[in-house]
């Protein structure tokens, strides 16, 4: 029996017709169609699927969509800006190498936002135990903590959020 | 990856979240984080025909303390903001430890520390450190609440002394006895994300004088169904002066009372050995950090 | 130094313009141009794709057996299941398919019986996902359990009883021998021989995408389309039309963007056939996207290895003789098998000379889940033993790791005796860097126990240099087009799985025709679209579209150089293009026109340019001329040119948990020219933090029945942020290929080659004990550390 809710994604209203049972990764990427939000594992191992709800990162392949109304969730479309300038999280991964694949690259950036926000100039330790649970087989994650270390000074400098 | 079909409940009173048990019993589960039970779902390992969400329920969540009376932390409280607690941290440092372990970041701040206990895995990184801290469960339901210690709430691998139409609403924290010090460990085979393989606390008191042992605790993780409470080795260090041979003596004695099963993580036999260890080392620091205290 | 001695890197005097390695394009670190796409979550994947009437497909796994004989698959209930649209079983698509074709062997669906635990038994396609799984799990299937071969000497053991493959004799695959010089010989004259047995273990590629495949038939026309996230483009083309038996030409295969492979999307999947053949049955579009569980179910990983070993040295410590026995454990389908088999024959003749080597090697059939091309195929397992052995050597002569290395090191124009060609190497360069960098001369033997540093080096191949079909057509062709509306497109079918291939070609294209990296456009990733390629495998993109590259820009710029010569009143040989200038090289300043305006005049005057490039690698095989001998070998482990490297690794070891803390790598490798030293040193940090997990815990489990335990990203542990070491990375800045496409080579392959024996030879220095088995758990370590104080 679908229920009618709105979703607030991005500053959005969603009004989405959902299932109690609906995950929000599953949400997100086949009824809102935003489809930067990853699924590598569906089990919270990967962090592939990671979204900010109320700023913190959390794991929409362990959510229900249900339980989010109300809530400001993040996902990584919305983080430009409206003219489609880069965040700078985004623009230190693009210029540091930081991305290969590109797939666990949203819940990364997601995961150093949350990070960010909380901790605007995190130690290399901070920077990796905000990560640990976002996972990359491709990088060696050397340049994704370069990358986050840059974007740090950028945000702090331009006064960024 | 689907869940079965269930009806949704988001009580936002205590009152009615136990209404719900109390009517919905067997076929209804509560969601807290998530982290768990929606895993278990997925894998079609628990089909619930009813999830009561209690994350909105605010009587459920947050930590209080009361200095001389120790610490309230409602069920429903996020790993995370234990982690992030001042004064957990200063009070119940093994909790601080155990929280700060506990899967990831995200994980952190979905899961709670009663969908940690009452998941009851004999892996999990919160049963051991409340156990040593003495924790008491609260347990409520339309009839009433009930308190018992934790070490007698977790039965067994997934098993725990829940009874239909209750709910884990709090944890009760003793305030620690003066120059008494807490420390948690564990060993697995990353350095994040880690099933345990083995999880170790004490809770430890000296004396006076900074060198005899008054009070101690050791608590051991996955190497049995549920926490397994030392008894030889307080036996060992009790009312004796602290000293390396002492508690390498006690740490092997938690070791051979530890009962460790094999599976794809590690060894009984490699756990057994891990016991020690970790025994040894959390004596020692927990000892050293003492000594500071008094 | 060989051929390109000394005199060849001095740069010093040489005219800008006669520089051909003075680049303006290749050599920049600048970022992927998928990049920005990929931050804002724009790049599309796969699964992010749907179509109008889109339906779901799934496969319905035989979970409960690793070994049984299919009696009955009822699948009614599925079929009238509201929303379920077809039901797909094996016998209607019996045809089988493999990598190599002489020994395909593996079907769509499981025919007759299951050789792995979590092999797929039949497939549905519904209106939606859940009614797909809900439908998978309506099919009733009723197996007759067979024995289970988990160990592949038990399997060999016990052919006679039980038989994985019918057509498999003592259920091997293939067994082969290679025998170069007279092994036996040169053995009776050495002063140091060692003998060691090494075993590896199956870890899994790990890519974070799951394999997702989009198949639309079109019944009007006959046409297939396929999008799929695979790395060769071209060979699951190939399988999709012999398996479907439809025409190439009907059939067009699309790579979206692809979340990573390591060799594990280099193997047509089951996924891919599934989606195409029920959407052939309903007519409609059909996606198959795996679970994480899938995915290792498919495997495609690392063979486990058997391997003994045995090296001789003279008394200088010149290595005389290599015998190498591998026994591969396969799995249950051929796939790669074969090719992997004789890489790992290969890998003994360099980056050492070896003047007599032999090998014999067999892959045997197993009740897993097949083995496939895994990162460094081949190569992985014979380096570990290699290298960890030339180590032990090193030890028994009184000398370190570094000097027995460097004595036996091969240089620029070696040829080894399987006739293998190096044509350039910087290797020696590489170890001594390593070592200059990380102090490992001080260090080692030197540190405290529980403490060490261990050295090692690999090399791998640039590309292979046959098909793995009978064909001698270019292994890559380009097209370029340049005209006044596009600018510059480059076509080709190669495929970028983030390793930054698009990029590369970019800027090797932007170079070649003298316009800058951002002028180009690639047009890949599809076999209507793109021109031919082999595919993403085998280290070998760089230098295959770098050759095909170069070659179409030279047409181009022949036909511009032509048309500015004419109007600047030069000759067309006078003139240079750089920079989106063309000028005279004599008189620069007088003679120089703007790059696009003679395209412009080009254009008006004859028409949008276009022009092909091609590369084929040369080939070994064959007769040798002097003797007249048919050369052996050097068929599968030849390569136009080798990356080289070194790592040096240092680990300290918790004595009381057995707990192995990977603290530092140091590596310096020869790699040729780097296009995009970023991508550059991105390939290598990911390769070593890569192959770190499976040295230390990566690794599949099987019950005594062959259920698969840990499908899962729980238990099938890879390494996390907090696991990565310190890295520092030295690549050789001035390394150039004369003989490679802008003088580069390899990287991304050869980088995983030396980490295992690196950390290997580590934790001896630390605490002792040489490893021989991996994954090295604390579990292990903590067992040989205490039967080492035991003095066994
Ligand atoms: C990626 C990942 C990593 C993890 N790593 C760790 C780890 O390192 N250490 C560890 O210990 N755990 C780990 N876990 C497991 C899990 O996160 C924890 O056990 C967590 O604390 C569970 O809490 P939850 O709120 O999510 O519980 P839920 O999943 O919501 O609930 C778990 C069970 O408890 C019941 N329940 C919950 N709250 C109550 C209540 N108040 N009263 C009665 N019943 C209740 C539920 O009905 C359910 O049966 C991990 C999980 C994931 C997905
Ligand atoms: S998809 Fe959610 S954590 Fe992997
Ligand atoms: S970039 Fe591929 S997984 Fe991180």
């Amino acid at each position: 029996m679908k229920q009618l809710i709105a979703l607030d994604i991005n500053d959005q209203i969603y009004e989405v017709p959902v299932d109690p049972w609906d995950l929000l990764s599953d949400v997100i990427r086949k009824k809102v169609r935003l489809t930067g939000t990853k699924k590598g594992c569906e089990q919270g191992d990967c962090g592939a699927c990671t979204v900010l709800i109320n700023g913190q990162a959390v794991l929409s392949c362990l959510t229900l969509a249900i339980a989010c109304q109300g809530k400001k969730i993040t996902t990584i479309e919305g983080l430009a800006e409206q003219d489609g300038r880069l965040h700078p999280i985004q623009q230190s991964f693009v210029d540091y190498g930081a991305v290969q694949c590109g797939f666990c690259t949203s819940g990364m950036i997601l995961s150093s936002k949350a990070l960010l926000d909380s901790n605007p100039k995190p130690g290399r330790e901070e920077i990796k135990r905000a990560l640990s649970g976002n996972l990359c087989r491709c990088t060696g994650y050397k340049k994704i903590i370069e990358a986050v270390e840059v974007a740090s000074e950028t945000m702090s400098k331009e006064g960024v959020k | 990856m689907f869940l079965n079909h269930f009806e949704y409940f988001a009580p936002q009173a205590a009152k009615d979240a136990l209404d719900l048990c109390d009517r919905l019993g067997a076929k209804a589960k509560i969601l807290a984080g998530g982290t768990d039970l929606l895993n278990l779902m997925k894998d079609k390992l628990l089909k619930p025909e009813y999830l009561i969400d209690i994350n909105n329920v605010d009587e459920f969540k947050g930590i209080f303390y009361e200095p001389g009376k120790g610490a309230v932390i409602g069920a429903a409280t996020k790993i995370s903001e234990i982690e992030r607690s001042e004064i957990i941290r200063e009070k119940y440092f093994a909790l601080h430890q155990a929280a700060g372990e506990l899967g990831s970041v995200q994980v952190r701040n979905m899961a709670t520390i009663g969908g940690n206990i009452c998941n009851a895995s004999p892996a999990a990184e919160t049963p051991t450190p409340l156990v040593a801290l003495g924790a008491k469960v609260v347990i409520s339901s339309l009839s009433g609440d009930r308190e018992m210690p934790l070490e007698e709430f977790i039965l067994g691998n997934g098993e725990t002394a829940l009874a239909e139409g209750e709910i884990l609403t709090k944890f009760l924290l003793p305030e620690p006895i003066s120059g008494s010090v807490s420390r948690y460990g564990y060993i697995g085979l990353r350095d994040a994300m880690e099933i345990d393989a083995v999880n170790l606390a004490v809770n430890l008191a000296l004396g006076e004088d900074g060198r005899i042992i008054k009070q101690l605790k050791l608590v051991m993780g996955s190497v049995f169904p549920r926490p397994l409470v030392s008894e030889e080795a307080p036996e060992i260090l009790i009312g004796k002066e602290f000293s390396a041979e002492l508690a390498e003596e006690a740490a092997r004695a938690a070791s051979s009372e530890s009962k460790p099963i094999s599976d794809i993580r590690a060894s009984a036999e490699y756990r057994r050995e891990i016991v020690a260890v970790l025994s040894r080392r959390l004596l020692q620091e927990a000892f050293s950090a003492a000594q500071g205290e008094v | 130094m060989g051929v390109w001695d000394k005199e060849q890197y001095v740069r010093e005097g040489v005219p800008p313009f006669q520089d051909e390695r003075r680049f303006t394009q290749v050599g920049k670190s600048v970022p992927k141009i998928d990049s920005p796409a990929k931050v804002r979550g724009e790049a599309i994947y796969t699964d992010d794709i749907v179509l109008p009437g889109m339906a779901y497909g799934r496969i319905k796994r035989c979970t409960e057996h690793a070994h049984a004989k299919i009696k009955k698959i009822d699948y009614s209930k599925a079929l009238a299941h509201p929303g379920v649209l077809a039901v797909l079983i094996g016998d209607e698509a019996p045809k089988k398919w493999g990598m190599l074709p002489q020994t395909a062997n593996e079907t769509v669906l499981a025919v007759d019986k299951v050789r792995f635990n979590g092999e797929g038994v039949a497939a549905v396609a519904a209106v939606d996902e859940e009614t797909a799984e809900i439908a998978c799990d309506l099919i009733d299937v009723e197996y007759e359990p067979l024995p289970v071969l988990l160990d592949p000497f038990e399997s060999m053991q016990r052919a006679g009883e039980i038989q994985i493959h019918e057509d498999a004799p003592g259920n091997i695959l293939h067994e082969g021998e290679q025998v170069f010089g007279d092994v036996d010989k040169a053995f009776k004259e050495c002063k140091y021989i060692l003998e060691r047995e090494f075993k590896t273990n199956m870890p899994q590629q790990g890519f974070l995408e799951p394999q997702a495949a989009l198949a639309n038939y079109d019944p009007q026309n006959g046409q297939l389309r396929l999008w799929s996230s695979s790395q060769i483009a071209h060979y699951l083309h190939r399988q999709i039309s012999d398996v479907l038996e439809m025409p190439m030409n009907k059939i067009r295969v699309t790579v979206p963007t692809v979340g990573g492979g390591f060799g594990g999307k280099a193997e047509a999947c089951v996924n891919e056939f599934v989606a195409c053949l029920l959407s052939r049955k309903i007519g409609r579009p059909v996606k198959v996207t795996f679970d994480r569980s899938e995915v290792f179910y498919t495997n495609k990983g690392r063979h486990p290895c058997h391997m003994k070993m045995k090296i001789g040295l003279d008394a200088d410590g010149y290595i005389q003789a290599v015998d190498f026995d591998n026994t591969l454990d396969k799995g249950a389908y051929a796939g790669w098998g074969i090719v992997v088999l004789f890489y790992s024959a290969s890998m003994i003749h360099l980056p050492y000379k070896v003047p007599n080597a032999r090998f014999r090697g067999r892959c045997v059939y197993t009740n897993k889940p097949s083995m496939g091309s895994m990162r460094g195929l081949g190569g992985v397992q014979p380096r570990f033993a290699m290298e960890c052995m030339l180590d032990e050597l090193a030890e028994m002569m009184g000398i370190s790791p570094f000097e027995l290395k460097m004595k036996n090191a091969v240089e620029s124009g070696y040829t080894a005796v399987n006739n293998m060609y190096v044509p350039h190497t910087e290797y020696k360069r590489s170890l001594q860097k390593a070592v200059e960098k990380s102090g490992y001369l001080e260090k080692h033997g030197k540190l405290p126990f529980g403490k060490g540093i261990g050295l090692a080096g690999g090399y791998y191949i640039t590309g292979t240099a046959y098909t793995l079909y009978m064909s001698y057509k270019p292994h890559t062709s380009v097209l370029l087009r340049v005209d006044t509306e596009g600018g510059v497109t480059l076509h080709c079918s190669a495929v970028d799985i983030g390793q930054g291939s698009n990029t590369v070609m970019a800027q090797m294209a932007a170079e070649a025709l003298g316009v800058h990296f951002e002028d180009v456009h690639i047009q890949s990733h599809d076999t209507e679209v793109g021109t031919f390629d082999l595919g993403t495998f085998a280290s070998r993109l760089t230098y295959a579209t770098g050759i095909a590259i170069r070659d179409a820009a030279e047409k181009i710029n022949g036909k511009l150089k032509e048309i500015a010569a004419g109007l600047l009143g030069c000759r067309a040989d006078h003139l240079a293009i750089k920079d989106r200038k063309i000028y005279s090289i004599y008189e620069a300043e007088r003679k120089s026109m703007e790059w696009e305006k003679v395209v412009e005049i080009a254009v008006n005057t004859t028409g949008s340019l276009a022009a092909m490039g091609h590369f084929s690698p040369p080939r070994r095989r064959g007769f040798d001329l002097t003797s007249g001998k048919r050369a052996q070998g050097a068929n599968i482990g030849h390569s136009p040119t080798f990356g080289f490297s070194c790592q040096i690794f240092e680990v300290d070891v918790d004595l009381e948990t057995g707990k192995i803390k990977v603290t530092r790598v140091t590596e310096s490798g020869d790699m040729g020219t780097m296009i995009n030293p970023m991508a550059a040193d991105g390939q290598v940090e990911g390769s070593i933090v890569y192959n770190l997990g499976a040295c230390l815990y990566e690794d599949q489990f099987f019950d005594k029945d062959g259920i698969h335990l840990n499908p899962n990203f729980q238990d099938y542990k890879m390494p996390t942020i907090m696991d990565m070491p310190e890295m520092d990375i030295n690549t050789l800045t001035d390394s150039y290929d004369p003989t490679a496409p802008f003088g580069a080579k390899e990287t991304g392959e050869g980088a995983v080659q030396p980490t295992f024996p690196a950390i290997v030879n580590a934790i001896y220095d630390a605490i002792g004990i040489r490893f021989t088995e991996v994954p090295i758990t604390p579990e292990k370590v903590l067992k040989a550390l205490k039967e080492k104080k035991k003095g066994k």
